[in-house]
């Protein structure tokens, strides 16, 4: 067992994260649960949308998850209470914070020096940190969608778990195209706090640009270099999965993960 | 002779004060090649240069044969390499830290990673991070030597090692050597250079100031002389003397270096009142000294 876990740098990445990984599950799941608690007393009421529909469009979007904002439906609940919030946050902090501490993490702690004494190029490195970034996104994803699967099979909340799953996937590569974001400004600049602290001000602009776009013409025409607005705009909840959206969020990530190695195989490593 | 480092006017900037400026020097298969300099004269440039952690801004470095950028990863499959600022994955063991890096090397096991724990009375279970300074530089030792590579890059080997490993790891070094195998060693202690090394280059600031076996170097070695005077002697009092060159002084502590006999030199300290004397073969300290009391060493 341990020889497995130490056999590669993509191996004993996964090793190191999966300290903090578990409580980012327990954290998933508590939200889970208490949304899940909560929805039984909201179910159907549709005067409480009536109090919303006075909301401003802003305020609207930032806790809207595409669609209409419709608290009492199943799709509605979900949409403005997990997904337009929480879930993508979550999911951003893990990627982000693996993919600041791939190689900048390294390279502070000065690591890095002794492992590219090794036989491995950087190229491999970069990759297989990229490579266990993917996973533990992907596993943390996985946990919230099969939650969410009995959340809402439970409340009879209406929402298929095809429709979880495609608003889970575009959830995911919306926080991976920050997590490889930040992956590849910590191989640019060795600096961890830099890469992490640029990816979420991006991610964090990204939502607030598409939330006020209905605000002024000028930002409506922004909007669409927002990712947040592939996330959301598709509705998936409701409608399942969104092609071009799922395909923009994905190209984003690739194209990131493949400067990465360009960009990090020319520059200096910095001794510690 | 086959040459294992071959470095033709090797230049890297690197940030203000440090960095080289122009290094040529060949290394030899079988030769544990002493790499002397002050702390920030550029050996762990040239040493990083070699592991392609860094990239020069000229010249022509080879390894093996190979160019040390292009081909880094088959070059650095042949070479050990310690860090002379060490990091160590703190969480992880020795045993697991080791296992890791044979695994990355394509070995089984540890390697040589047991035998030479052993050797060294390294415990592999403790993890890395309750490990004391000199601890912690034996597993930098062990990675090092894990794979029986063909190369050494030693950066300040023996810094936090007690006397006892000290002569574990001198050991080590001659096994090497004496199995064709080569070192390059950096250091700023000479005696350690002194004791192991079959040819010094001493760097400083950038650049080379000399390379040459450390017979030819004893070979050239002056008398060193040290005289403590009751009040210390003007300044120029010992100027001109033939074969008389003022190295270094202290209050009234004054110290020469003797190339020729030592008569002119007696008459001149009789001028003042001395109390003690004191005269010996000069060793590298005394040499590297000399050197850099010269600036560019071209009275040496």
């Amino acid at each position: 067992m341990e020889r497995a876990v130490l056999s590669s740098v993509f191996a004993k990445t996964l090793r190191e994260r999966l300290r903090g990984f578990r409580w980012w599950c327990l954290v998933t799941l508590g939200f889970v649960a208490m949304y899940g608690s909560v929805y039984p007393s909201i179910k159907g009421k549709e005067s409480l949308n009536k109090l919303l529909k006075d909301y401003p469009e802003a305020l609207k979007n930032l806790v809207g998850f595409g669609g209409n904002l419709d608290i009492a439906s199943g799709a509605g609940y979900l949409g403005s209470e997990v997904f337009s919030f929480w879930a993508p946050i979550v999911l951003l902090a893990v990627a982000i914070s693996a993919g600041s501490a791939a190689l900048a993490g390294e390279e502070e702690r000065g690591t890095l020096d002794l492992l590219l004494s090794l036989p491995v190029s950087r190229t491999r490195c970069l990759l297989e940190k990229l490579a266990a970034l993917l996973c533990e996104a992907l596993a943390l994803a996985l946990v919230l969608w099969l939650l969410l699967v009995i959340v809402s099979s439970l409340d009879g909340m209406g929402v298929s778990a095809g429709h979880l799953a495609a608003a889970v996937l575009v959830a995911l590569l919306f926080a991976l195209d920050f997590g490889i974001l930040a992956l590849v400004i910590g191989a640019v600049s060795g600096r961890r706090a830099m890469a992490a602290g640029i990816s979420a001000t991006l991610a964090v602009a990204a939502d607030v640009i598409n939330a006020l776009a209905p605000m002024a013409s000028w930002l409506d025409k922004v909007k669409i270099v927002s990712p947040f607005y592939y996330y959301s705009h598709g509705d998936p909840l409701r409608n399942g999965v969104n092609a071009r959206d799922t395909l923009i969020l994905l190209t984003i990530a690739v194209v990131f993960a493949a400067v990465g190695p360009f960009l990090f195989r020319r520059r200096d490593l910095t001794s510690a | 002779m086959t040459a294992v480092i071959q470095a033709e006017g090797l230049v890297k900037y690197y940030g203000a004060s440090r960095g080289v400026s122009g290094l040529d020097f060949e290394v030899t298969a079988g030769e544990v090649f002493g790499f002397l300099g002050p702390n920030g004269a550029g050996k762990t440039t040239t040493i990083r240069l070699m592991l392609d952690l860094i990239r020069p801004n000229a010249g022509k470095l080879e390894l093996f044969g190979l160019d040390a950028q292009k081909e880094s990863v088959a070059i650095r499959r042949r070479i050990g390499y310690l860090p002379g600022d060490l990091h160590l994955y703190e969480r992880l063991t020795p045993r697991e830290l080791l296992r890791y890096f044979a695994a990355l090397r394509d070995l089984d096991g540890l390697g040589e990673g047991e035998r030479l724990a052993e050797r060294f009375e390294l415990e592999l279970d403790r993890p890395i991070k309750a490990l004391s300074k000199g601890n912690r530089q034996k597993v930098g030792l062990v990675q090092a030597f894990l794979h029986h590579p063909d190369l050494l890059l030693l950066d300040e080997p023996t810094a936090g090692l007690d006397p006892l490993v000290q002569i574990t790891f001198n050991e080590l070094l001659r096994e090497v050597a004496a199995e064709g195998r080569t070192v390059f060693l950096s250091s700023h202690i000479l005696s350690e250079v002194q004791r192991l090394a079959d040819r010094v280059a001493i760097v400083r600031e950038g650049k080379l100031e000399l390379v040459d076996t450390i017979e030819a170097l004893r070979a050239q070695a002056f008398v060193r002389v040290e005289a403590t005077f009751v009040k210390p002697p003007p300044e120029d009092a010992f100027a001109g003397l033939k074969g008389v060159r003022e190295l270094e002084r202290r209050g009234p502590v004054v110290l020469f270096a003797l190339e020729g006999p030592i008569d002119p030199l007696i008459k001149a300290l009789a001028r003042y009142e001395v109390i003690a004397l004191d005269s010996h073969e000069a060793d590298l300290e005394d040499f590297f000294l000399a050197l850099y009391r010269n600036g560019a060493g071209g009275a040496l």
